[in-house]
């Protein structure tokens, strides 16, 4: 199924806005933007802050750890007058009305947890005095900020522990579309598993939504039937994972800890924890010195990987958290010499390749099939 | 699990959300009813069955509840439409909106538990060892058997064998002469469209029995859409509807193992298949053979609400 409401939010405008824009912007984590000035401090008892969703937050999912979030600067700061949270935003006009609403409601900072591009930005432009945060978003403005998770480290973590979980080295892949967050995902999966088996190859199916558990399920049937014994994904519920437990191959997943679908097949996921970043941030709008800022949470910072699974041995975690140390301790897997899928070197050696071509990855690294064709 | 084996797994398995459910609307469009609220029969059923099997941990409960859940709907949409003759599309929308919402609403608390029971396959003695078929089809869970023989067999047997199923034809075709031949109109009516809205339920029930062992909101997916729209390319027929659900679910799974071959099609292309097809099969037998179109042309009365004293 298509479903353009949800197309955006890994970054559908990936593929419009960003690529010239990424070429003048330098390398960096988090930057502060621009020369805005900062808006007004308020009072926290005058403070209205608002949270516009992608899904339902009972999706245990993307929407779910944005919620989380709220909840976070709900304790941090219990005397906001208001929390104002919108459920189901379609990518249409109605998000610009959502967001409207927001500002008429006086709403002092606005989280849209999911990219809605032009139909937020049209709204951001006329409340100059309202702050807004754009998860996935790509451009700023004096009063418009983005953020996003550097998700490829613990991916890479993943991608080696499956390069030693899986016994056929083919790996499976569930897609939603082919954007740059699934390019950047599937691309660090398979690094990760090639430096334990050089063999390894990565299928993926896109299956054009982000949240269907039938097709999901289907496309993880599909996998394992053409071989594949251990499955990863971007999806925002359990459907492969379910698969991959009666059909006793192993599997990874994103968002949260969902390990009781799959007990015996669980590896690990992708975690994703907001709460941090929107308590700092709301504090920052509190006391007058927020400004617009590019922001990739960081691995142990927002995003990380998750609790190793029951059945996944000792020494194979341990192999994989000794990269995931690595990195922490500043070492980049994304180094070249790395080729492409028709076999041309994209990253010559020696060459690293910044946050911002990680974040906006549109092509697919050599052994991963099925996104470009 | 070789390709076709795997392939005719998924496709019986898949298409029969899609058989059921389309089973159902044969049903309600055969006696004159067009019933649109299908995709929210699937969710409450999808739901109650997820619910049932959490308090007790038997699937044939758990389906028998989702099918009296679906009655119930049904007997509410019924009476709109049948007894205060209400329009259909409306009512058929606001079952549609009523049930996934409802659905969505009463399902966080179940979201994220698993099935705590799904129905087992079973292996039918010698045919379970054919190949291909044996695997794909003969070692299915006993739901599968019912969607794809004894419900359309029987029911096929019931519309177009006995008296009673030129009756409720009869309803559907022309509820005027039908009421002047003596038969309950309101009363079929009422029945059949109750018993469609339990089968739909019914779909949603299978799909998180067996499919998909799970609630989640939106596990339905438009599924509802679809069966509607096979009702119409099956010619309002419970046999070829039950086919039509197959070669669907068969369509998709092709797709999706396309894809994991790496086969050089666009995988948007691949996924855009089932609907190619369905267009596809519509327009080609109809334009092919002029008498394809009376076969398949929809009961005459479908839609009308029946008023017996303006004849």
């Amino acid at each position: 199924m298509i479903d353009l409401r949800t197309l955006s939010r890994r970054g559908f405008l990936n593929m419009s806005a960003v690529g010239a824009a990424s070429l003048m912007l330098p390398a960096g984590l988090a930057r502060q933007a621009l020369a805005a000035t900062a808006l007004p401090a308020i009072a926290e008892e005058d403070a209205v802050i608002g949270f516009g969703h992608v899904g339902p937050i009972s999706d245990e999912g993307w929407t779910w750890s944005h919620h989380q979030g709220l909840l976070a600067v709900k304790e941090a700061y219990p005397k906001l007058k208001k929390i104002l949270e919108v459920e189901n935003i379609p990518y249409s006009a109605d998000a610009t009305r959502t967001y409207r609403q927001f500002v008429s409601e006086g709403a002092n900072l606005i989280f849209d947890t999911s990219s809605n591009g032009d139909f937020l930005h049209e709204v951001v432009k006329r409340a100059t005095d309202v702050a807004f945060l754009e998860c996935n978003g790509h451009i700023t403005m004096d009063n418009l900020g983005w953020y996003y998770l550097a998700h490829w480290y613990p991916t890479y973590v993943l991608g080696v522990a499956a390069g030693h979980l899986s016994k056929t080295g083919k790996l499976g892949y569930v897609a939603s579309f082919p954007v740059a967050s699934v390019y950047a995902s599937t691309n660090a999966f398979l690094m990760g598993a090639r430096t334990v088996n050089p063999q390894a190859t990565l299928q993926t199916i896109v299956i054009n939504s982000w949240f269907d558990p039938q097709a999901a399920t289907q496309a993880g049937t599909a996998l394992i039937d053409n071989g594949c014994d251990f499955l990863f994904g971007i999806m925002d519920e359990a459907g492969y994972l379910q698969v991959a437990e009666k059909r006793g191959v192993w599997a990874a997943m994103w968002n949260t800890d969902i390990r009781r679908y799959g007990p015996n097949s669980y590896v690990s996921s992708v975690i994703i924890d907001f709460k941090k970043f929107y308590v700092d941030q709301v504090g920052k709008r509190l006391a007058g010195t927020w400004t617009p800022s590019e922001t990739l949470l960081a691995m142990g910072a927002g995003v990380d990987r998750d609790a190793w699974g029951e059945k996944v041995p000792t020494d194979v975690g341990k192999a994989a958290d000794a990269v995931r140390d690595k990195i922490l301790s500043g070492w980049s897997p994304f180094e070249g010499e790395i080729k492409d899928a028709t076999g041309t070197v994209r990253v010559a050696a020696g060459q690293k390749m910044t946050e911002l071509e990680l974040y906006n990855w549109d092509w697919s690294v050599e052994g991963v099939s099925g996104l470009t064709s | 699990m070789d390709l076709l084996t795997g392939l005719f797994t998924t496709a019986f398995l898949a298409g029969g959300v899609l058989a059921l459910a389309a089973l159902g609307e044969v049903l309600a469009e055969r006696v004159g009813v067009v019933n649109l609220g299908v995709e929210g029969l699937m969710a409450m059923g999808a739901l109650t069955a997820i619910a049932t099997v959490a308090a007790v941990p038997s699937p044939s409960i758990g389906f028998l509840a989702a099918l009296a859940v679906g009655a119930l709907f049904g007997m509410v949409f019924a009476f709109a439409t049948v007894i205060l003759r209400a329009n259909q599309v409306l009512c058929g929308l606001a079952l549609t909106l009523m049930g996934s919402g409802l659905a969505s609403t009463i399902g966080r608390a179940y979201s994220g538990m698993p099935a705590r029971a799904v129905f087992p396959g079973v292996e039918v003695p010698i045919l379970s060892t054919l190949p291909v078929l044996g695997k794909a089809f003969f070692s299915q869970n006993i739901l599968v058997y019912l969607i794809y023989i004894i419900l359309p067999v029987g029911l096929s047997i019931l519309m177009f064998r006995t008296r009673h199923g030129l009756n409720l034809r009869a309803v559907g075709e022309n509820p005027a002469a039908a009421d002047a031949a003596g038969i309950p109109v309101t009363l079929i009516r009422f029945a059949y469209v109750t018993a469609g809205s339990a089968l739909a339920a019914g779909a949603g029930a299978y799909l998180t029995l067996t499919f998909v062992p799970s609630w989640s909101d939106g596990v339905v997916a438009g599924r509802g859409w679809i069966a509607v729209a096979l009702v119409i390319f099956a010619g309002y027929r419970p046999i070829p509807a039950v086919l039509s659900g197959l070669l669907f679910g068969f369509i998709t799974a092709l797709g999706f193992v396309g894809q994991a071959r790496g086969w050089p099609v666009a995988p948007a292309f691949l996924s855009m298949l089932p609907y190619l097809g369905t267009v596809a099969f519509i327009i080609v037998p109809v334009l092919a053979f002029q008498r394809m179109r009376r076969i398949m042309a929809a009961p005459a009365a479908l839609g009308l609400p029946y008023y017996r004293d303006v004849r």
